[in-house]
């Protein structure tokens, strides 16, 4: 049925919210490919009405809603290939905020050229007005995402760490099941790698 | 206009650029004031806000400068967590101020470069900043040429059919607003044209109304978006 | 809205406290706090509040309303009242709720402090859900929420506002009498209309 690809394209998008599949470029051929043989036989049917004008006014006005009905079709094709490709620009430009102007490679492979173009230009448009705010240089935006919260918070020790030593120069002895009330920018590292876990009142 | 920095004294030297240009001297606790003001309304409408850049630049100017003050102290000092503190609250409220309006700038920005020429032609207050209509047209050039090369592959596409219905933002939206004077006969927006209501607004009473009948309340700051 | 950011603005609101330290004034960007003695009311941001008294540096003391007496009273207001009962503070959930968190030593009989407050938020809370439904039942454009909390109306949000906009989108189509299909092929249109952007 007509448009069935075009909307395939842009469920698959749907699908994979949040992530961002391999373009699909098989697909996207394939959608154009229909686009043009629907526009040809509207001509065809355009040209056949025009050649009977005359002879038979009835036979004329059948022509009108095919060509209608494929008419549709061929915009439903285009703007489901507009949003597939303009939701991947959206989602190119969230993934900037989140990893910055270097994408992991397993996201990267899934861009097509074009794409790989966008994000690059997006990324030097955006890091130039960051660069543009302010007297000083510049703020970048892309941290401070949350409002900020107590600087001291409380961990659990869960392992027989040691001796761990604290930016100022004071060492603290962490032992399993200790508790301690740290400073948070001291104590995310740790708690990346399971010594610490965080004790939410 | 000018945002000078102060050094511990209280008043702030920053005109807040209204019609009525005349020198209103703010305290930096004033200052914060309108930003978290200015955040909130820019959060809550719809549209992009004409932007707030002097209070910006001059809270920027006062971040700074405790910075730099921050780090004569050592990192014992008890105060010295206190000021960082303060410092990672203002930073916040800017950034995500920012952030905001960058937002609004891509997800409409064939209508915000349109209406903003407009402005520019008309000698109407601007809306965005430098920065941010060289950001709103570098944006929408990249848009256009990943579009445009796409495009050529496609048949059946004018070459600007792809735009010219861009979205805009829904100026009928409903809001939560708060009065900060009183305001007489506000129009209401009932979606109908025979109809109209008019309501008076007393001084701090809060609302849910359409955005599009107080749009210029807010720009005139008698109304805020809460 | 997060409610972190409701939390945030909440945050900013000035409490008492007594130090267990000596400190000169504090010459905030915000302006000046202190200075500190030991054993001393002054009065602080609450954020500022918290983090001393993570610090174990100081005592919190808590607002006059945050007692059983008052917010007995109050609860029994607003059970009575018909509209929304003034609340004593601006935001006295997050008040409440980051107080008992971390300062629960410091404040007597706080379990039961913590039920009351709970039942005036769900007094209120049913009181909002049937106003809002009277609201969009009524097809109403306009209404007052005087005396609502910012943390109240955060509630409110994700839903209310969204379905006003559509009653409004049904009456604006009936008295315009829109042409119900749109022809026009834009990657840009409608579909983003009305969506709102970082609430």
């Amino acid at each position: 049925m007509s448009a069935e690809k075009a909307c395939a394209l842009v469920k698959e998008l749907h699908r994979n919210q949040g992530t961002l599949p391999p373009y699909n470029n098989d697909l996207v051929n394939e959608v154009t490919k229909e686009i043009t043989q629907l526009i040809q036989e509207n001509r065809n049917d355009a040209q056949e009405s025009e050649r009977s004008r005359g002879s038979d006014l009835l036979e004329g006005v059948s022509y009108i809603s095919t060509i209608r009905v494929r008419h549709a079709a061929i915009q439903r094709n285009l703007r489901c290939l507009l949003a597939y490709h303009y939701n991947r620009v959206r989602s190119l430009r969230t993934m900037r905020w989140e990893f910055g102007s270097i994408l992991p490679a397993d996201i990267k492979a899934n861009l097509s050229t074009a794409e790989t173009n966008w994000f690059s230009k997006y990324s030097s448009i955006l890091a130039k007005y960051m660069r543009s705010v302010g007297e000083d240089g510049g703020v970048n935006l892309a941290v401070d995402l949350h409002p900020p919260k107590a600087l001291y918070i409380e961990v659990q020790c869960l392992v027989d760490y040691g001796r761990y030593e604290l930016s100022d120069g004071s060492v603290l002895l962490l032992k399993k099941n200790s508790r301690h009330f740290l400073p948070r920018v001291e104590c995310e590292e740790l708690i990346r790698q399971g010594v610490f876990q965080h004790i939410v009142i | 206009m000018d945002a000078v920095n102060n050094s511990g004294e209280d008043d702030i030297d920053i005109n807040i650029d209204d019609s009525d240009s005349e020198e209103i001297p703010l305290t930096a606790a004033e200052v914060i004031e309108r930003m978290e003001e200015a955040w909130l309304n820019e959060k809550f409408a719809p549209e992009i806000l004409p932007n707030k850049s002097e209070i910006v630049d001059c809270l920027l100017g006062q971040i700074s400068y405790m910075e730099e003050n921050l780090q004569n102290l050592s990192s014992n000092d008890f105060q010295k967590s206190l000021h960082q503190m303060e410092v990672d609250r203002l930073r916040f409220i800017i950034t995500s101020y920012l952030r905001t309006r960058l937002e609004k700038i891509e997800t409409y920005v064939f209508s915000i470069v349109k209406n903003e020429e407009e402005r520019s032609e008309n000698n109407q207050l601007l809306y965005l900043t430098d920065n941010e209509l060289q950001f709103a047209k570098a944006y929408k050039g990249s848009l256009e040429q990943h579009f445009e090369e796409l495009l050529r592959f496609w048949p059946g596409l004018g070459p600007d059919d792809w735009k010219k219905d861009p979205v805009v933002p829904n100026m009928s939206s409903f809001v939560f607003a708060k009065a900060k004077s009183a305001v007489e006969g506000v129009m209401l927006d009932e979606a109908n044209d025979d109809e109209e209501a008019l309501v008076d607004l007393q001084s701090g009473s809060q609302i849910i109304i359409s955005y599009n009948s107080i749009s210029q309340l807010v720009k005139n700051d008698e109304v805020c978006l809460i | 809205m997060n409610p972190d950011e409701v939390e945030f603005l909440a945050e900013k609101q000035l409490i008492s406290i007594i130090p267990t330290f000596n400190s000169n004034v504090i010459h905030l960007i915000s302006g000046d706090v202190g200075p500190f003695r030991a054993s001393l009311p002054v009065r602080v941001p609450l954020w500022m509040a918290i983090n001393l008294k993570q610090q174990r540096k100081c005592k919190i003391q808590p607002p006059d309303w945050m007692n059983i007496e008052q917010l007995e009273e109050l609860k029994e207001e607003e059970k009575r009242s018909k509209t929304f009962v003034k609340m004593p503070s601006e935001h006295y959930m997050i008040e409440a709720k980051l107080l008992l968190n971390y300062a629960t030593d410091d404040i007597s009989r706080a379990d039961e402090i913590r039920t009351i407050i709970k039942d005036i938020w769900d007094i209120r809370m049913s009181k909002i859900r049937s106003s809002v439904d009277t609201l969009v039942r009524n097809a109403g454009f306009y209404a007052t929420v005087d005396h609502l909390t910012l943390m109240e109306i955060n509630t409110m949000r994700p839903l209310l506002p969204h379905a006003l906009d559509q009653v409004y989108r049904m009456k604006k189509a009936q008295s315009t009498r829109l042409p119900t299909q749109s022809t026009t092929l834009s990657l840009l249109n409608s579909s983003h209309r009305g969506s709102s952007l970082s609430s």
